[in-house]
Order: C-alpha cells, then structure tokens, then sequence
C-alpha cells in the first residue's frame, strides 16, 4: 500500500517498489451512476495490458483517471509513484509529461507537420528543448515509427494508419514510462491495426508500460497478453498474459 | 521497436536561449496569430472597449477639471468683493480698507480700480462684448476681501454693507448658498459620471469575457491537446490572456488617441474659453490621461481574458 501523499507538491514514492499503474480501491461516481467501483490493480514497467469490457464499463474512465483528466471519488491512484488523486491541478502537466496518451481519432493539430505535431509534446513540456533538438528528437521518432519521409506532411496528407503512428511517435517522443491507448486500431483497417499493435508490442518491449483499451478481440485473443476485464465499474477478470481469455466475448456486446 | 529515441543533452549556453525562444513562441506569437485569425470575433470587444476607454478619458478630463474649479470656486467663496460707490470720499474708502485690514478675521484687503475692474472682465468669457457696450466704465471700484474662513463671510458682509462707501444698490458679491449649490451640482455629475463609467465597463467587460469565450471554444481541440501533452497550465492559459491583453492595448491606444486629440482640439479652438471651462487640462494633462486610458486598456483586456479563462477553460 502507497503511503499517503505528503504536503510536497507531488508525492513520490521509490520508483523501483511500486508498479507503474496502482488502483487502491478506486471509485469513480458520476452522480448517482458508478463509472468504477472499488477498482484495484496494479501495472508493471515494461508490460502491455488490454482493457476491454462493453462501452460504458468504465475503461475510458480508468484511463481518464491515470490521466487525471478526473479524479477518483474514493480511493487513491498512483503513477509512477505520484498520488495521481492527491494531485492539484496546477501540478496535473507534470504528471502527464510521464504518460503518453493515443487516441482512436490521433488528436493531431491540423495546421502542424507531423515533425511539428511530435515536437510540440518535447517542448511544451521542457522549454529547455531546442528547436534544432526537438527537430532531430521528432525525426528520431518518426523514423521508429516507419515515418521518418513523412515529417513534413500536414495530417491531412497522411492516411489515418500513417496519422496514428504519428499520434504514437508524438506519445513515446519523451520517453514516458506509461503509454496509454484508447482504441488505437478503432479507425482503422485490420491490416493497419496490426500495424500499429506491433509498435505497441515493441514500444512495450523497450520497458514502457502499455495499457490498451480496445473492442477487436482479435488483437486481444492473437497477441496473448494479460487483459482486464470491466462490466458495469467492476473488475471482473485479470487474465495472466498467455492465457485465452474466456471473458473475451464481453468484448463484442 | 524500429529504433531507439535517445533524449539529448542540453548544452548550458543554448538553454537560456531555448527557454525565451519557446516562451516567445508559444505564448506572445502564438496568441498574436490566433489574435489575427479570430478577429471575428474578437472585433465586438475591442470596439466596445475602445468605445468605454475613449468616454473614461473624456469623463475623467472632465472630472479633473471639475476638480479644479471646484478648487478655484472654494477659493472664490471666501473672497468678497466690496463694490465702492463710484462717488465715495477717498478717506471713507480708506477707513473701511483699515478696518477691514485689522480685522482677525479677514487675511487681506486689496484695492481694484474701475480701470482694474474693466480690464479683468474684458479677459473673461462673454464680458469683452458687455464691457465694449458702454461708452462708460460700468465696473465698480471694490475692495477684494480674503476671509480667513469661509464661515465668516456673512458677518464681513453684514458689517460693511451699511458703510457709507460702499454701494447702496449692490454693495458686496455675497449670494448665500451660491458655494453650496455649486458643490451639489459637482457631486451630481461625478455621480453620474462614475455610474455610467461603472455601466460602459461591465458591458466591456462581459463582452471581452465571452469573446475570449469564444476563441478557447474555436480552439478546444488545440487546448486538449496541449493539456494532455502535458503543457503548464500558464501556457495554456497564457495566449489567451495575451490575446486579451492585446485587444485592451489596442483599444486603449485608440481611445489613448481619441482623448489626447479632443482635448488639443479643445484647446487649440479656444484657449481663452477653454482654460475657463475646463481649467487645468493642459497638453500635459491630456497626454497623461491618454496614457492612463492606454494602461487601463492593457489592465482591462488582460483581466478580462484572466476571468474568462478561469471561468472557461478549466471546464
């Protein structure tokens, strides 16, 4: 159990003795409605996790929470040792510098290139960062993410599977111990959404710690990683990577 | 993974540049563009405050002239003016001079001519015409009177209306409540200057709030993104208090420009007139208020834009 946050501006704890992602007993309530209820897990560096469950389980909940785009009614969670529900918001950037976050429709600024879409995430968080820096740093990330021609093209130019992998390199560019994802592979087709769940598996790989939310129980069932599943708030299954999951089908409701 | 992102040092000599750059960057050309691109909108509001700031500097020359000549009437009220018979004995006029002079309530006396006396009111507004009328002098001789109090003038008026110097018809400027109707009249107008000052600005105001309303609304999609890549809540928020700062320093530049230009107007047209009128407002005076107009515009739009962003954004 975390201790409880301390009168600094961010709580932390030794990073080495705590998970990542920490969920102690969380609940999210919107008014009468429980988003969550009593939810405690935990996530490990380096792991790649798929959350699934039926739309309004609660999975872009719980990810708004590691986000603290909300903050839990009950309970405490911790990200990479910051009290994520302690946290005031004037501390929330801080915070979310250490989470990469992709979404299903990429969240790109239309009138930036995709190099300019990837620096912004270096420099908005660190203004010590150049801009000859961020430049090489975007490209770097590009080219990791099979884009390394394509920084200066304007979203639109780019096809939505192209789009995401900038939406990637943008996440991953400063190197974030946590990427979380909500439906990555929503809007796209199946052979590009294999595209991008293998850089999900490498990005992962390197040590950063991957949470997914997802309805293609395809990708769930074929990649064998550990998924969590949510019904109504609740965690109702926390299936160990390898395993086929027998809950998957909830997926698809 | 296709390649490894490696985070890159900073040199210590490039840093301080960097930090300014992307400061610069992100909050003063960033809001100056999205200034420009939304003008649309930002355009009610900045003609509304120009209009607010331009009547504030006018009311506000108006009311330290007011001031003024609430200053130089306080001044007046406690002199009296002792009209002298154009036939009174030399000796008469000196006895009432000494005995005014001796009094422990009187600062001083001072002797005006029927010359003197024409000649100040041929400098006054609208006399020039009166006194050019008349073949004769039609301006009395007087002994000015400075009562120490203002609450004495009475008695100094009671006591030497009867002398036999003095003019039987009209014997002193005294006019009981004159300084007291004067006053009233002043507070009223500062009153209703201050209310509808008080008026313009709420208006201004609730118009730049929700014009700056508008603008966080064109481009929420622009600020989610700079919060969930972990941008400072100051570099969110900035821009737009400097777009607001922007619409306020420019509606304060024009209405800067409106006040100092009428005000010269106004002095050049007539300066005799003027100076009676409006007394004190000089060019110095004028550029000051301009520059006072210029600041509240700066203070208006920037705390304008902070309410809306406060109220806005953070939803």
């Amino acid at each position: 159990m975390p201790d409880h946050p301390t009168k600094s501006s961010i709580s932390r704890g030794p990073r080495d003795e705590r998970p990542i992602v920490e969920f102690n007993g969380v609940t999210r309530a919107y008014g009468s409605r429980l988003a969550l209820d009593d939810l405690n897990l935990a996530l490990e560096p380096g792991e790649l996790t798929f959350l699934v469950g039926p739309s309004g389980a609660g999975k872009t909940t719980l990810l708004k929470l590691i986000n603290r785009e909300v903050r839990p009614t009950k309970g405490e969670v911790w990200i990479d040792g910051i009290a994520a529900h302690a946290l005031k918001a004037s501390h929330v950037a801080e915070l979310r510098r250490r989470v990469g976050v992709v979404f299903q429709d990429y969240k790109l600024l239309p009138r930036l290139t995709a190099r300019e879409n990837v620096a912004l995430a270096l420099q908005v968080g660190d203004l010590r960062v150049s801009d000859q820096e961020a430049k090489e740093r975007a490209l770097d990330a590009l080219e990791a993410v099979g884009l390394g021609d394509r920084g200066d093209a304007l979203p639109h130019e780019l096809s939505g599977g192209q789009q995401q992998r900038v939406a990637v390199a943008r996440a991953v560019v400063r190197q974030p111990p946590l990427l979380i994802a909500d439906e990555p592979t929503g809007n796209l087709d199946v052979e590009t959404a294999w595209g991008i769940m293998d850089l999900l598996e490498d990005i992962a790989a390197f040590g950063i710690t991957v949470l997914v939310a997802t309805h293609n129980i395809e990708i769930v069932t074929r990649l064998q990683r550990r998924v969590l599943t949510l019904v109504d708030g609740r965690l109702v299954r926390d299936q160990p990577a390898g395993q086929t999951g027998r809950m998957a089908w909830l997926a698809w409701s | 993974m296709a390649g490894v992102v490696v985070k890159g040092r900073f040199p210590r000599r490039h840093v301080m540049a960097a930090v300014a750059k992307n400061v610069f960057r992100y909050l003063f050309q960033g809001a100056a563009r999205n200034w420009a691109r939304n003008f649309s909108s930002t355009a009610p509001a900045l003609s509304s405050m120009t209009l607010l700031l331009s009547l504030s500097g006018l009311i506000g020359l108006s009311g330290f002239a007011l001031y003024n000549l609430e200053k130089i009437e306080s001044g007046q009220a406690s002199v009296l003016h002792v009209y002298l018979r154009d036939d009174a004995d030399a000796t008469d006029v000196f006895t009432l001079r000494s005995r005014l002079a001796l009094d422990p309530r009187v600062a001083s006396v001072n002797y005006t001519s029927k010359a003197d006396a024409l000649k100040h009111a041929q400098s006054m507004p609208g006399l020039p015409q009166l006194a050019d009328s008349s073949e004769s002098n039609p301006f009395p001789a007087s002994l000015d009177v400075q009562v120490k109090s203002i609450n004495d003038v009475a008695a100094i008026d009671a006591m030497v209306r009867t002398n036999a110097a003095v003019d039987p018809v009209y014997p002193t400027s005294y006019d009981r409540g004159a300084y007291q109707r004067i006053q009233a009249v002043l507070l009223g107008v500062a009153i209703g200057g201050l209310a509808f000052v008080a008026l313009l600005g709420f208006v201004a105001v609730t118009v730049t709030i929700n014009s700056i309303r508008a603008a966080i609304h064109s481009r929420r999609d622009e600020v989610t993104i700079l919060q969930l890549v972990g941008a400072p809540r100051w570099m969110v928020r900035g821009p737009f208090i400097v777009e607001g700062a922007i619409t306020g320093s420019l509606a304060g530049a024009a209405a800067g420009v409106v006040t100092f230009a009428l005000a010269l107007a106004g002095i050049a047209e007539g300066s005799a007139s003027f100076s009676q009128f409006a007394p004190g407002v000089t060019i110095t005076v004028a550029a000051l208020a301009a520059t006072i107009v210029f600041a509240a515009g700066l203070g208006l739009g920037s705390g304008s834009s902070l309410l809306s962003v406060r109220r806005h954004l953070e939803a």
